[in-house]
């Protein structure tokens, strides 16, 4: 039937419309109304134009109250301010030096424009470096000790388990029992960590209007006067902070260290058959749901058709599928629906498959991912379906070699592409207040690619130099041409941010810091280990001292606050600190002879606040080239203590934080020697008017009037 | 309407076959099914689906950004550009399903929209001449079941004679007329129930026999210009009221087609 959609066939519509003209002329009951198809089109378009009338009706009506509360409220809330707008555009670990250095060359012309006419500086980060951590004392005003963020993990005291520091997913408390079926009996519920008020609540209260897109640790979407779209930390529909699926024929190689797991691809016919695992059953049958699919190979063309729930799509070979609906049934009504991207990597001679995370569907989400509900709606009707995982940009599979170079930058920048939409829009959307969005595609590129900017790297010791692809050079580009709009779009009344929440640095050798505690009796196994599993397996917590869970953290196991702990709280665990400090601050990595930590932070030091008992007891910065093992992130005790980054997670920032500052542009002057994040709030308050609360670490900037046209 | 003596033979199947709700029900809801098929695949579904995205899109921005007058009056000028672009994607499949529609209903109509005499019940035939002369000459010729209970009136204003019939029992009749020397025909249903019936038979006017004749065309020459018989306009009780026939088509067919779209999921 395309015949009808035919440009070709289009005599048919002039014909057809003859036939309409002469029934509308010679007009009579029974043609009065021409079948459904018009009642689908007149009451589809003028149901649309109803609703429209309903709200301008409630607009109207409720105007004149609204209209005086606003004054009420933009009285107080721009009677004193100094700006119209303040647009904050976050780069996640755009680095100072580089920056500099590609302007140095000539290069970034946007944001050189801001150095020249405006501010460039470097911007202290948090300890640790961090982007939870940082990103929370951002939106907060204070340091960590009073957001309660340390990492992306925190550990469990019960058991040494980790959990995720920023979100708690809980299932519902009732249920009904049905058989083999257990029926929830309300939501689950989602509690947000962080503690603090971000600094648009305040605004909002007082009526500024705010539009906030993706920054980080803002799941779950809490209310307030305005709108924003949750960021890093919003997990995917299994709960987890991204889990691809990789479907394949070929025989299972082992499971992947993270991220991800291997699905058989199994024939049928001649056809192939897979599924995508989902979330577990909510029924409580203890079973995982899956979505089942076919695929059909075309060895011939290189693609291959694939058949999920409704949907028929084909792609070839080293392409991805748009974002496809995909619904796991439980059983007895209950479906969770997400979001997915296909990407064919290979249909002969063995066929496979990679399946991103499944994205919670921003068009009918499960959890909350925005305040309001309807915000993401908003969106996904705007734009179509988007990546909504906080941590969207497939890391693993890129680590895991599942994914290549090029197929991870498509990914990383076609989501970037519908950031920036949504950051354009809500750009429009709010000619007066706040504008802030958080890009973090700078964060994963640099992470994966700055093996080819660092020509000593073990992962790329074979490529020669001129054959390394100019990956992050490309990234600092498309990211000024991003400010240069913003630009165009702002003028003399508003206030441009570009800020990052911490800079980067190479990451060549790992550091197992539980080795170390390990051999140097700080850490003790079970008699007969030399290694131990993930998760402090295997460990002798009655003779252990102290561990290291996370990035950045070093923790004692004190008597009374951990379940086995053994060190007492006060004078010993003082001196153990001193002694553990004393021996880590400066620690030389005997192959390289480069020091692999430049500092041991004393939490008692670097935070202040209700929380500091649930922060590390030690913070570690690791020297310039280091960073945790992955091993040692995860609890594990191995044999070697240093050993060479052959992934390509070649760049990191979980260092000495003095190390990695982040950036601050501006298009006006702020005077101000050594800007930090923590002072972002209170001056973005400031320049609305706004009292601060007594309880802010940070303190604002002097920022110059209007009139600098940038 | 069901006959109140219930002839031998008679099935539940008959019984239900002569309750127009029932057939309205039943046709509308084929209708209706059909309709959304011919709209999945005579429309661009894709681009269908992004306009009413992007209408809603815009009915949220005037809700989440209430505040923001600008903003507001821009979404409206949105909506109203893309309820424009709605219609006009709506335009093809509408214009492709009206003509096989138009003509099934008018079909339809024939059985739905009218009455069929009932045995006892007098009726009106009213013929109009061309030329008033001739209306003294006039005459009725009746079938033996059919009785005139009432002297013809002229209305020479009109041009037209009318003569009251009464029906004597069920059947399909032609009754005669002649005028100028010339006879012509018109047919008359007495039936319980469902009966295909042609109000009125006429010469000319293609359109008007199309929409409301079910008979040949008076020939070109024939001094009489339309024969009608004063059926009743069928009504149809449901949800304690009297509906049209069409009405309640569109009620149903409509209801039928949003259900169908959701179910195949049909962008419409």
């Amino acid at each position: 039937m395309k015949w009808l959609q035919s440009r070709r066939n289009n005599r048919l519509i002039p014909a057809l419309l003859l036939i309409v003209v002469l029934v509308l002329l010679f007009p009579q009951r029974s043609e009065a109304y021409a079948g459904p198809g018009a009642g689908f089109a007149v009451l589809s378009s003028f149901w649309t134009i109803f609703v429209a009338f309903l709200y301008s009706f409630y607009a109207l009506m409720t105007w004149p109250i609204r209209q005086l509360l606003r004054m009420f409220r933009r009285r107080r809330a721009y009677g004193k301010a100094q700006v119209k707008r303040v647009v904050i555009v976050g780069f996640d670990g755009m680095d100072p030096e580089l920056a500099s250095r590609f302007m140095g060359e000539g290069k970034l012309p946007n944001l050189a424009k801001l150095r020249d006419s405006g501010t460039f500086r470097p911007l202290r980060t948090t300890f640790p470096a961090i982007s939870p951590v940082a990103w929370s004392t951002f939106q907060t005003g204070v340091n960590p000790g009073k957001h309660n963020i340390y990492d992306f993990l925190a550990r469990d005291l019960k058991n040494y388990l980790p959990y995720l520091s920023s979100a708690q997913i809980s299932e519902p408390k009732r249920h009904l029992k049905i058989g083999k079926y257990s029926l929830p009996l309300g939501k689950s519920d989602v509690k947000g960590l962080r503690k603090g008020t971000p600094f648009w609540h305040w605004l909002g209260k007082a009526g500024v209007f705010c539009s906030v897109i993706r920054v980080p640790v803002t799941f779950p979407p809490e209310k307030f006067p305005g709108v924003l779209l949750s960021g890093m930390c919003v997990p995917d529909l299994k709960g987890s902070q991204g889990t691809f699926c990789f479907c394949t024929t070929r025989a299972s190689e082992g499971r992947f260290r993270e991220g991800g797991v291997r699905i058989p691809i199994e024939r049928n016919g001649a056809g192939f058959h897979s599924y995508i695992p989902g979330p577990e059953n909510p029924l409580g049958t203890g079973s995982e749901l899956r979505a089942d699919f076919k695929l059909r190979p075309d060895t011939k063309r290189g693609q291959a058709r694939i058949e999920i729930d409704s949907e028929t799509f084909t792609i070839k070979v080293g392409e991805y599928s748009e974002w496809i609906p995909v619904k796991f049934k439980a059983g007895m009504g209950f479906t969770a629906r997400g979001i997915c991207r296909f990407y064919l990597k290979e249909v002969s001679p063995e066929v496979e498959v990679y399946v991103t995370p499944v994205n919670i569907d921003p068009g009918h989400p499960d959890l909350p991912i925005s305040h309001p509900v309807t915000y993401s709606i908003y969106l996904a009707k705007l734009f179509g379906p988007y990546a909504t995982l906080g941590l969207a940009e497939d890391t693993w599979a890129l680590n895991e070699e599942v994914l290549d170079d090029q197929a991870f930058l498509a990914q990383a920048y076609g989501n970037h592409e519908d950031r920036e939409r949504m950051f354009f829009d809500a750009l429009e959307k709010t000619p007066q207040g706040l504008c802030a969005c958080v890009f973090d595609t700078t964060d994963r590129v640099q992470h994966m690619f700055w093996r080819y900017l660092d020509k000593d790297h073990p992962a790329v010791r074979d490529v020669p130099q001129d054959q390394k692809p100019r990956v992050i050079q490309e990234l600092y580009d498309r990211m000024d041409t991003l400010v240069g709009r913003v630009m165009q779009q702002i003028d003399d009344q508003a206030l441009l941010l570009v800020i990052s929440d911490h800079g980067f640095r190479s990451f060549n050798r790992c550091m197992n810091l539980n080795a170390w505690l390990h051999q140097n009796g700080y850490l003790v196994l079970k008699d007969g280990k030399s290694e131990s599993g993930d998760w402090f397996e295997d460990v002798d917590w009655s003779r252990t001292r102290a561990y290291t869970m996370g990035l950045n953290g070093l923790y004692l196991n004190i008597k009374g606050r951990e379940r086995e702990g053994i060190v007492e709280a006060g004078a010993e665990a003082e001196a153990l600190k001193e002694d553990l400090r004393g021996k880590l601050d400066g620690l030389v990595d005997p192959a390289s002879g480069k020091i692999g930590i430049t500092g041991m932070f004393d939490c008692d030091a670097v935070y202040a606040g209700p929380y500091v008992d649930n922060a590390p007891d030690l913070i570690v910065g690791y020297g310039e080239g280091f960073r945790a093992s992955w091993d040692s992130v995860m609890g594990k005790v191995t044999t070697a203590i240093f050993e060479d980054n052959l992934k390509a997670w070649s760049g990191d920032h979980c260092v000495d934080p003095r190390l990695v500052p982040g950036v601050l542009f501006s298009n006006r002057k702020i005077a101000i020697e050594k800007p930090a994040i923590v002072d972002v709030a209170p001056t973005v308050m400031k320049l609305f008017g706004l009292e601060l609360p007594a309880y802010f670490d940070g303190k604002p900037w002097a920022v110059g009037a209007a009139g600098v046209k940038v | 309407m069901a006959s109140s003596s219930i002839p031998p033979g008679f099935t539940l199947f008959d019984f239900a076959a002569n309750i127009p709700l029932l057939w309205v029900f039943a046709i509308s809801i084929v209708i209706g099914f059909l309709m959304v098929i011919v709209f999945r695949y005579a429309s661009d579904q894709k681009a269908i689906g992004r306009a009413k995205d992007r209408l809603k899109a815009h009915l949220l921005a005037v809700r989440l950004f209430q505040d923001q007058l600008p903003v507001v009056m821009r979404a409206y000028g949105k909506i109203l550009r893309g309820t424009g672009s709605y219609l006009r994607l709506a335009f093809t499949p509408f214009l492709i399903a009206i003509l096989p529609i138009t003509f099934m209903i008018v079909q339809l109509d024939r059985y739905f929209g009218w009455m069929p005499l009932q045995p006892a019940q007098a009726f009106l035939v009213e013929a109009r001449v061309e030329d008033p002369a001739t209306l003294d000459q006039a005459s009725l010729q009746l079938p033996p079941e059919l009785s005139s209970s009432a002297p013809a009136v002229h209305v020479p204003k009109e041009k037209a004679v009318v003569w009251r019939v009464v029906a004597g029992r069920t059947g399909n009749y032609d009754i005669r007329i002649t005028a100028a020397g010339q006879t012509v025909s018109k047919q008359v249903v007495v039936a319980p129930g469902l009966a295909r019936v042609s109000p009125v038979r006429l010469k000319d006017h293609f359109w008007e026999r199309i929409f409301t004749s079910g008979e040949p065309a008076l020939a070109d020459n024939s001094p009489v210009q339309s024969i009608a018989i004063n059926y009743l306009p069928r009504e149809i009780s449901f949800a304690w009221t009297q509906w049209n026939w069409i009405a309640l088509f569109f009620v149903v067919s409509l209801i039928a087609g949003f259900i169908f779209k959701s179910a195949l999921g049909i962008q419409v």
